[in-house]
């Protein structure tokens, strides 16, 4: 391996990172800025450039004049855990079956069936926010995390589905088989030997499904009003005429914060290759 | 142990497939109790969709599966009781080896004493014993195929053992040992063994009965004697034993039987080939040539001429072990022979071999032929 090869690899990397990390510094810098701070051009270095002051996070915490996003956290929360792990639950079950059994509805066989759940994501959000209003307003569950929860699996739902389905496809058919072989119910052998085996599929849907469930503003947005208000609602909240540039950055990287932690922790469940030898 | 019977069973993987393109064959067969069974016959002939069909993981396309006389043809795998060993070993990768083995014995709810006094037994037996706590999935294949050998035998109520292959990914040397091992718990516990392998020197050492198949058919049932001295096609005559058996064409008058103008005896007399007329070449030659087969086995050298000794050229010396085999041509044909080792290699390319007119089997169209009464 040559110097120069080095020394570019070492270049590229380190551009990227800063592409990628640079919003986020400038997002923590920005925090703990003031007015001061933001006007009257950039400023980088806290105790030179500018005064570094807590002011912003103190806003979004129940500080004077601004808003507690705690309470919205806790909702996010809430809806977040409990739409991913109903997603998970139904969604490992119907892949398992989908890439197990053979069906046939109509024309469609298992191939188009996974297509036609994941279709359900390629439709713009727009077509489904309306339905989705009535059918809560019918059940009485608009403006309620209930209500919230529901829609986020259908949301979910479908990428749990593609994402297992196609882990499931890689686990050899014979493991499933011996357990059958050995004794089990059909529903025992996936639980027993299939699923111990799925950790790094399960956390890739898991991954998923909590990005795409926390991140959610437009339904949030639509389907509740007053009761329930998520996180990336009560950030969007924040912003006024003149934007308060320190709070929005402080609410963002609070909002962001348990995504990035969650990343961390599943990282060695997605590097392991649990199933390597299971089969020759 | 039990009895297993296919009535009529056949099978076809893709939906409305003509039958003469099935996977297997409509086919009927008994697997007596106790008895140990080989299939053996080239890749994709059927043997393993057979096996499936027996232990319910594929459900054929027609006839009935029978277990000591009740149907099971719709029963579950699970309902069913057979182990079944494939030909490259399945682990549970999350568990440890004794996991592995007890697996099938917590899935049929023993209680943990029997199960913990029995996995130690087979564990023992295969020379797992001082692994039992490492995870399963840090074993090399061949202890990995001993642990899916040994959840077959944990259990000793099974219906039937099923083996594909098991010695595949074995090393040679570890497969003359389980291959004894397999044959002693064969003989101590009897369960009825349903073995697949198309290596025949396998099936032949330990089996009471061989099926050969092709393209989805049973070509023959039999013990590997029935099978040796008197193979039903020369498809089997082939497949079984090595060097082949030998076929050379021979020809047929009112008088007899000729081969490269001299007479054969053979140890029946073939029923008069029917060549229709309108059929010539190659059509012809399947549908009717009379051929003699005879096992490199039982060809001798003659020292001098007598019935049913024909002149031979040498063309080549084979190293077989402890034997050589011979491959001489008489009138055009080449023919193998076996010789002892100490016989030595005979002098000059130009022998006599005598073919013993008892053990000269007369083949027509591939197919031996009947005997004719009288």
């Amino acid at each position: 391996m040559s110097r120069a090869y080095l020394t570019f690899k070492y270049a590229f990397i380190a551009v990227w990172a800063s592409f990628v990390a640079g919003p986020f510094v400038w997002a923590l810098t920005t925090s703990f800025k003031d007015a001061n701070g933001v006007q009257g051009g950039a400023t980088y270095l806290p105790w030179v450039d500018y005064k570094p002051t807590t002011r912003g996070w103190q806003d979004i915490f129940g500080g004077e004049g601004g808003v507690n996003v705690i309470q919205p956290f806790l909702n996010s929360l809430q809806i977040t855990v409990l739409a991913s792990a109903i997603s998970l639950v139904l969604g490992s079950l119907a892949a398992y079956g989908l890439s197990r059994y053979t069906y046939r509805i109509g024309r469609m066989k298992n191939a188009d069936i996974v297509f036609f759940f994941v279709s359900q994501r390629i439709m713009p959000p727009i077509v489904l926010v309306i339905p989705f209003f009535f059918l809560l307003q019918f059940a009485g569950l608009l403006d309620s995390i209930p209500g919230l929860v529901i829609v986020t699996v259908a949301l979910l739902l479908p990428i749990a589905v593609w994402v297992m389905v196609d882990f499931f496809n890689n686990i050899p058919r014979e493991i499933d088989e011996m357990a059958m072989l050995d004794g089990c119910h059909p529903f025992a052998a996936f639980v027993r030997t299939i699923l111990p085996n799925s950790l790094p599929g399960i956390t890739v849907a898991a991954m998923f499904c909590a990005v795409f469930g926390w991140n959610d503003f437009f339904f949030a947005f639509r389907l509740t009003f007053t009761e329930v208000q998520t996180l990336p609602q009560a950030v969007v909240a924040l912003n006024s005429s003149i934007p308060p540039w320190w709070t929005l950055s402080a609410a963002s990287l609070f909002g962001i914060s348990p995504l990035v932690l969650l990343a961390v922790w599943v990282e060695r469940y997605l590097s392991r290759g649990n199933l390597a030898g299971a089969v020759r | 142990m039990a009895q297993l019977e296919l009535l009529d069973v056949g099978h076809c993987y893709v939906p409305g497939e003509g039958e003469d393109r099935w996977a297997l064959k409509p086919l009927t067969v008994t697997f007596e109790a106790g008895k140990t069974y080989a299939l053996v016959g080239p890749s994709g002939c059927g043997k393993t969709t057979l096996l499936n069909i027996l232990s319910g993981l594929v459900s054929p396309t027609r006839g009935r599966v029978l277990f000591d006389g009740a149907d099971m043809t719709r029963r579950s795998t699970r309902e069913r009781n057979i182990a079944q060993v494939f030909q490259f070993p399945v682990i549970y990768t999350s568990m440890t080896v004794y996991q592995n083995l007890a697996f099938p014995l917590e899935c049929r709810n023993w209680d943990s004493r029997r199960i913990d006094a029995k996995v130690r037994t087979v564990a023992e037996a295969l020379g797992l014993g001082d692994r039992l706590k490492e995870p399963a999935r840090k074993l090399n294949a061949d202890d990995k195929q001993l642990i899916s050998l040994g959840r077959g035998l944990v259990r000793d109520d099974v219906a039937a053992l099923l083996m594909d292959e098991p010695l595949t990914v074995i090393d040679p040397q570890l497969k003359f040992s389980l291959r004894r091992r397999i044959r002693e718990i064969s003989e101590q516990f009897r369960p009825t063994v349903i073995y697949v392998t198309h290596d025949q020197y396998e099936a032949m050492s330990f089996v009471e009965e061989l099926l050969v198949m092709k393209d989805g058919q049973v070509m023959q049932q039999g013990t590997p004697e029935e099978l040796f001295e008197s193979p039903r096609s020369a498809y089997v005559g082939y497949f079984i034993g090595s060097p082949s058996m030998n076929f050379l064409d021979v020809t047929q008058d009112g008088s007899g039987v000729w081969l490269a103008g001299q007479r054969l005896a053979m140890s029946w007399q073939p029923p008069a080939a029917r060549v229709p007329a309108e059929a010539s070449g190659a059509g012809a030659a399947q549908a009717g040539v009379l051929q003699a087969g005879i096992r490199p086995e039982y060809v001798r050298l003659a020292s001098a001429p007598g019935p049913n000794t024909f002149p031979a050229r040498l063309q080549a010396v084979r190293d077989h072990g402890p034997l050589r085999v011979l491959h001489v041509e008489i009138g055009g044909q080449r023919l193998a022979l076996k010789l002892a080792r100490e016989a030595g290699v005979p002098h000059g390319d130009t022998l006599l071999v005598e073919l013993p007119r008892a053990k000269v089997l007369p083949y027509v169209g591939g197919q031996l032929a009947t005997v004719v009464a009288g």
